[in-house]
């Protein structure tokens, strides 16, 4: 969906490894948005910021050691992982919200339509409709949230997710389904009917 | 049986060419499956088309640029806000030692204008006579100051007064007397400190505006990268 970029970027690649910082830099600049877009909607807007600067610090720092095709996807397994640690941090506070309830990891429970509602293709111009999505994919657990992000919007393939979150394609396979799944509930239960597709 | 647990694998490509005919052949026959399909796709399309949020800086590290560029942008900052407070501060302070040195200046030269008619008046002498000595040591403070000595004795006794006007008189030549008075002016005059060149202003302004300019320049680096 969204291809490494080309020869360019594997020069820059290759000059990034041997110390060039300038290079770093533009690689960096490459992905800086996408990284933020996948740390802001993991984390909040907040520790966002700080979170793509610091992985993007650790990646230079281990730029020499990168062995990997993919900086795209290396850079975003270091953020994905840090915002999971940080998000594992926050649950260690009580007063920080913590991940909701098992509920809505059952594959099986597929909310039914009322009968009055939107199609769900109707609501991809509806701004109230985003928001409501974007409340849905805060209210999933962190590792389902992180899979569908890589998935839907960064549109990595189930092998890089899988490396990305250091899991197993069958892992990533469940965790997107039930993300999927969680959200399409939580529209239904605002109202909308879904897409007779 | 539903294969619902295949399906978003199924939309997103990622099934094995088995299990994808599989999950194909169901859908041909089973409209619930079809329906949760696009409903899964539906929800697919949402997330992907959510705004995409924009930070509010850049998230880059500089790693190219040196790591003291940064902290000498500061340190310039500063150092040129201080120059401008030690050239105002001095500035200021400079134009009360003037209006001081002004007013002790003053007074010697108001006194032999004083002093002088009464020793001019015990001698006798007219006044155009004695100014030769007016004239001569005007342009140096010393001068006065000595003939203000004289003079100051002159008023104390009427008689010694005379004799110094009258030996001011025969000493002929008044240049003589300048000429004898250099030395003991070069050595009265006070040395000038060795750093006092630091308590210009100007030297402030202009060191000022050098850190300043470092900081402007130091700056468009920082941000050119």
């Amino acid at each position: 969906m969204r291809p490494e970029p080309g020869g360019a970027s594997d020069a820059l690649l290759d000059r990034a490894r041997a110390g060039d910082a300038r290079a770093f830099e533009q690689l960096a600049l490459e992905i800086e948005r996408p990284l933020y877009r996948h740390a802001a909607r993991m984390l909040g807007h907040d520790d966002a910021e700080d979170c793509v600067q610091d992985a993007l610090l650790s990646a230079w720092k281990s730029m020499a050691s990168f062995e990997g095709t993919s900086f795209r996807a290396w850079v975003f397994r270091i953020v994905t992982n840090r915002a999971l640690d940080r998000l594992r941090s926050r649950k260690r506070h009580p007063e920080l919200p913590l991940d909701p309830p098992a509920e809505n990891d059952d594959s099986a429970s597929w909310a039914e339509p009322v009968a009055t509602g939107h199609e769900l293709a109707d609501l991809a111009a509806d701004r109230e409709a985003l928001r409501v999505v974007e409340d849905a994919l805060a209210n999933i657990p962190a590792d389902q949230r992180a899979a569908l992000l890589l998935r839907d919007v960064e549109g990595f393939a189930y092998e890089e997710i899988a490396t990305i979150t250091s899991t197993e394609i069958g892992t990533v396979k469940s965790r997107i389904h039930r993300g999927r799944l969680a959200v399409r509930n939580i529209l239904i239960s605002r109202g909308w009917k879904g897409s007779t597709g | 049986m539903h294969p619902f647990g295949d399906l978003s694998a199924y939309l997103d490509g990622a099934l094995s060419s088995e299990a994808r005919a599989s999950v194909q052949a169901h859908l041909d026959t089973c409209a619930l499956c079809r329906t949760r399909l696009a409903e899964l796709r539906g929800t697919a399309q949402l997330i992907a088309k959510l705004p995409m949020p924009v930070p509010s800086r850049s998230l880059v590290p500089r790693v190219a640029v040196p790591f003291w560029l940064a902290p000498l942008r500061t340190f310039s900052t500063f150092a040129s806000g201080a120059a401008i407070f030690l050239f105002l501060a001095l500035a200021v302070l400079s134009s009360f030692p003037l209006a001081q040195s002004a007013g002790t200046a003053a007074a010697p030269a108001a006194a032999p204008a004083a002093s002088q008619p009464s020793a001019f008046a015990v001698s006798g002498t007219p006044a155009a006579q004695s100014s030769p000595d007016i004239s001569l040591s005007a342009p140096s403070v010393a001068p006065v100051v000595s003939d203000n000595r004289g003079a100051a004795r002159a008023s104390a006794t009427p008689s010694d007064a005379a004799k110094e006007v009258g030996r001011r008189d025969q000493s002929g030549s008044s240049s003589n007397n300048v000429a004898a008075d250099q030395p003991r002016l070069q050595a009265a005059a006070p040395q000038p400190a060795p750093f006092a060149f630091l308590l210009s202003p100007w030297l402030w302004l202009v060191v000022a505006v050098a850190f300043g300019a470092l900081s402007i320049i130091v700056g468009r680096r920082l941000r050119s990268t």
